[in-house]
C-alpha cells in the first residue's frame, strides 16, 4: 500500500490526471458495452440513421489513436536508424531491441513538471501546442488509407490538407507569442517565416498533377494510379515530385531544414519555455509530421495503396470456415498443438543440448509465427483493403526510412541558405513545371 | 563533383546508408567489459593492509616518478615522528603564478625546458655515414660521437635518433649503461674529479684501518683501484 502511495505522491497532475481518468474510462467502456448488449436494437438504428456522423466520429477517432503508435514507430525509427548509422546501437535496453524506447520517452514526458512561466499568456500557451498537433492530425482525415479506407473523401482533399496543415503556422506563432520570452517569440517568427516560405513551392508543385488529375479528391488521384507502377504520377511529374519532398521536409522541420527546432544550435525556438505534456505535443506532432508527408508524397506521386504491379493472375480463395460445422471447433483446438509438435520435432532432433521444453517452446514461437503468416496470407488475398493497407503502410514507411536516413546524414542548411533556395530556387522551379505541365496538356489535348 | 547538382548529397547518403549495415562500435558495458589498456593505472589510491594500517611508508618514490609531477605529498614518516613533505611549498606561489599567466592568455614559461646548446652536426652525420645509419652498432656510433665531441651532446644524441631510426630513450639508456661515455663535458667531469679528490677514499681508509689493526695479513691488501 505505502509503495503505492509513493509512487502516487511522486505522479504530477497531468500524471494523476491520466492514471485517474484511465481507468474511469475503461469502466465507462465496459458499461457501454453492457448497455450495447441489453438496448442493442434502438442504438443502432439511430445510428444507422445518422451513418455519415457516426462515420466521421469513428474516422476522426480512428486517426486520433493511430497517431500514438504511428509517432512511437517513427520515434524509435528515428533513434535506432540514426544510431546505427552513427556505428552506434542506440536504444537496447527496453523491450526487444529498445522498441518500447517511445513508450518511455512518453511516460518521462507525463511525468515531468508541467511549467508555465510568470507572465505567459495561461491560455494561448496551454492551447499552442493542441493548435499545432491538431493541425498534423487533421489532415489524416483526407488521406486514403486503403481502399475505402479514408476519413472523408472530399473533392477538395489536396486544399483542405494544406489548408489544414498551413495551421500549425498559427500554433507555433501562438507558442512563440504566449511563452513571454523574447527568444521565444524570435523563434516562433523564424518557424513562421520558414514555413510560409516553403507552403508556397509546396502548393505550387502539386498544381502541375491536379491539372493531370483534374481532381483534387485524393481517394481519386490514387485510384487514377491503379495498374502498373509506370502509371504513377511521380514518371510524368518528376520535378514536381522532387519539389514536393523537399518543400515538404522543410514544412515539416525535419534536417537539413529543421532550423525551427534545431536542437543542436538554438534552444527548441518557440518551445523553449515548454516542457512536460505540453512539449511533448510539439514532439509529437513533429513525429506524425514526417508520417504525413511521407504518406501525402506517397498518395500523391507513388500510387498510395495500389499495389506496384497487378497481379498475373487471379487467386480467389474458397474458404468457408462456417461449412465446417462442428468439425472446425476441434480444427481449432487441435491444429496449434499439432503444429506446435511438428515445429518442435526439428529442435528436438537437432541437438541433444536442447531440453524438450526448450524444444516446445521453440516450436510454439514457430508455430505462432506460421498461424500468422498464414491468416495474414489469406487476409492480404482475399480482403482488398489490407493490401491497401499494406502497400500504403509499406510505401510509407519506406518515405519515413528516406526521412530519417537524411536526418542522419545532411548538415542544417544556414537561415539565409533556407530563404535562398525557397525563393530562389524551388519557386522558379516550381512555376516553371507548372507552366510546362499546362504546356503539354494543351499539346496533346489539342 | 559539382557538375551535376546534389551528387554530393547522393554520396554522403551512401556513405551513411553503407554505415548502417556495418558493425557497430558501442560496446554495451555492464555485460562486455573491455580490458584497459596495457599500461592504465587508473585512480591513484593509498592503500590499507589487513590491519587497517596505511600501506604507504612516505618513501616519496612515487613523487619522486611522477613523470609529470602531479603527486604532491605530505604526512608523517613511517615511526610517526617527523613531518614530510614532497613539492617545496614555495612551489605553491609559482603555481599560482603559473596559473594567473594561463588564464590572462600569456605564455607560461617552463623551467623543465632546459634547450640545449645548438652545435655543429656535421661530426654525427659523418659518424652516421661511416656505420651506415644501422641502429646496430650504437655502442659504436656512440663510442665514435664521443671521440669527435668529447661528450655526446643532447643534439647530437636526438640526431642519432632522427636518422637511425632507434628510440632517443634506447639510445640515452645505452648511453648512460656505459660507464666511458658521458652527458657532460669534460670540464664538468674533470670538477667532479677535483671534487673527489678532496673526499676521503677507500685506500686512505684500508690504511688508517692497517695502522689500527697493527698490520695484520691478508685482509689489508692493499686494492689497486679505489
Amino acid at each position: 500500500m505505502t509503495v503505492i502511495n509513493r509512487t502516487w505522491d511522486r505522479l504530477t497532475l497531468p500524471g494523476k490526471i491520466v492514471f485517474t481518468v484511465v481507468p474511469i474510462l475503461l469502466a465507462l467502456l465496459i458499461g457501454l458495452v453492457a448497455v450495447i448488449a441489453i438496448l442493442g436494437a434502438p442504438i443502432v438504428n439511430v445510428l444507422a440513421d445518422n451513418l455519415p456522423i457516426v462515420r466521421f466520429v469513428v474516422a476522426a477517432t480512428i486517426v486520433l489513436l493511430m497517431t500514438i503508435p504511428t509517432a512511437f514507430l517513427v520515434g524509435y525509427m528515428e533513434l535506432k536508424c540514426i544510431a546505427l548509422m552513427n556505428l552506434r546501437i542506440g536504444p537496447d535496453r527496453v523491450g526487444p531491441f529498445g522498441s518500447l524506447m517511445s513508450v518511455v520517452h512518453g511516460l518521462k514526458m507525463l511525468m515531468k513538471e508541467d511549467f508555465t512561466p510568470t507572465g505567459a499568456d495561461r491560455i494561448v500557451f496551454t492551447w499552442a501546442p493542441i493548435v499545432v498537433y491538431l493541425a498534423s492530425v487533421m489532415t489524416l482525415l483526407v488521406i486514403p488509407f486503403g481502399p475505402g479506407l479514408f476519413g472523408q473523401d472530399l473533392n477538395l482533399g489536396l486544399l483542405y490538407f494544406f489548408g489544414i496543415g498551413g495551421l500549425s503556422v498559427v500554433g507555433m506563432l501562438m507558442a512563440g507569442w504566449a511563452s513571454f520570452n523574447k527568444y521565444s517569440l524570435l523563434g516562433g517568427m523564424r518557424a513562421a517565416a520558414q514555413v510560409i516560405s516553403y507552403e508556397i513551392p509546396l502548393t505550387l508543385s502539386v498544381v502541375g498533377l491536379i491539372l493531370l488529375a483534374g481532381t483534387m479528391s485524393l481517394n481519386q488521384i490514387v485510384l487514377d494510379q491503379s495498374g502498373w507502377f509506370t502509371g504513377w504520377y511521380i514518371w510524368r511529374q518528376p520535378l514536381g515530385a522532387l519539389i514536393f519532398f523537399i518543400a515538404a521536409t522543410a514544412e515539416a522541420n525535419r534536417t537539413p531544414f529543421d532550423l525551427t527546432e534545431a536542437d543542436s544550435e538554438i534552444v527548441a525556438g518557440y518551445a523553449t519555455e515548454y516542457s512536460g505534456m505540453r512539449f511533448g505535443f510539439f514532439y509529437f506532432a513533429e513525429f506524425v509530421n514526417v508520417f504525413i508527408i511521407a504518406a501525402l508524397m506517397v498518395t500523391l506521386f507513388l500510387g498510395g495503396w495500389n499495389a506496384p504491379f497487378p497481379w498475373p493472375w487471379p487467386i480467389t480463395l474458397n474458404l468457408d470456415p462456417g461449412g465446417l460445422g462442428i468439425e472446425l471447433l476441434i480444427l481449432v483446438a487441435v491444429v496449434p498443438l499439432l503444429l506446435t509438435l511438428v515445429f518442435a520435432a526439428p529442435f528436438w532432433i537437432a541437438s541433444s543440448r536442447i531440453k524438450g521444453w526448450q524444444a516446445l517452446i521453440g516450436g510454439f514461437v514457430l508455430a505462432n509465427l506460421f498461424l500468422v503468416g498464414l491468416v495474414a496470407t489469406a487476409a492480404y488475398i482475399s480482403l482488398d483493403w489490407v493490401a491497401g493497407v499494406f502497400w500504403f503502410m509499406t510505401k510509407t514507411y519506406v518515405f519515413v526510412f528516406i526521412l530519417v536516413w537524411m536526418r542522419g546524414t545532411l548538415p542544417r542548411v544556414r537561415v539565409d541558405q533556407l530563404m535562398d533556395f525557397a525563393w530562389k530556387w524551388l519557386l522558379p522551379a516550381s512555376l516553371l513545371n507548372l507552366f510546362v505541365t499546362a504546356a503539354a496538356i494543351v499539346v496533346v489535348k489539342g | 563533383m559539382s557538375l551535376i547538382p546534389g551528387l554530393g548529397i547522393v554520396s554522403g547518403m551512401a556513405v551513411t546508408l553503407r554505415r548502417f549495415f556495418e558493425p557497430k562500435v558501442t560496446v554495451r558495458y555492464p555485460e562486455v567489459r573491455l580490458d584497459p589498456p596495457h599500461k592504465f593505472r587508473g585512480r591513484l589510491q593509498l592503500l590499507y593492509d589487513e590491519w587497517g594500517t596505511l600501506k604507504c611508508e612516505t618513501c616519496f618514490q612515487c613523487a619522486q616518478a611522477c613523470p609529470i609531477e602531479c603527486i604532491d605529498m605530505g604526512g608523517l614518516d613511517t615511526r610517526g615522528r617527523y613531518h614530510v613533505h614532497w613539492g617545496a611549498p614555495e612551489t605553491y606561489g609559482e603555481r599560482r603564478e603559473e596559473s594567473a599567466l594561463r588564464r590572462s592568455g600569456r605564455t607560461v614559461p617552463d623551467p623543465a625546458n632546459r634547450p640545449f646548446a645548438p652545435i655543429d652536426l656535421g661530426a654525427v652525420d659523418a659518424v652516421l655515414e661511416d656505420f651506415d645509419h644501422d641502429p646496430a652498432h650504437m655502442l659504436e656510433i656512440l663510442e665514435a660521437t664521443q671521440a669527435a665531441y668529447g661528450y655526446l651532446p643532447v643534439a647530437a644524441l636526438k640526431r642519432i635518433s632522427n636518422r637511425t631510426g632507434a628510440w632517443y630513450a634506447m639510445i640515452y639508456g645505452t648511453a648512460s649503461y656505459y660507464r666511458h661515455l658521458r652527458f657532460d663535458p669534460p670540464g664538468a667531469t674533470a670538477q667532479d674529479a677535483a671534487v673527489d679528490a678532496h673526499r676521503p677514499t677507500e685506500a686512505t681508509y684500508l690504511a688508517a684501518f692497517e695502522t689500527a689493526l697493527g698490520g695484520s695479513g691478508s685482509a689489508t691488501k692493499p686494492r689497486t683501484q679505489a
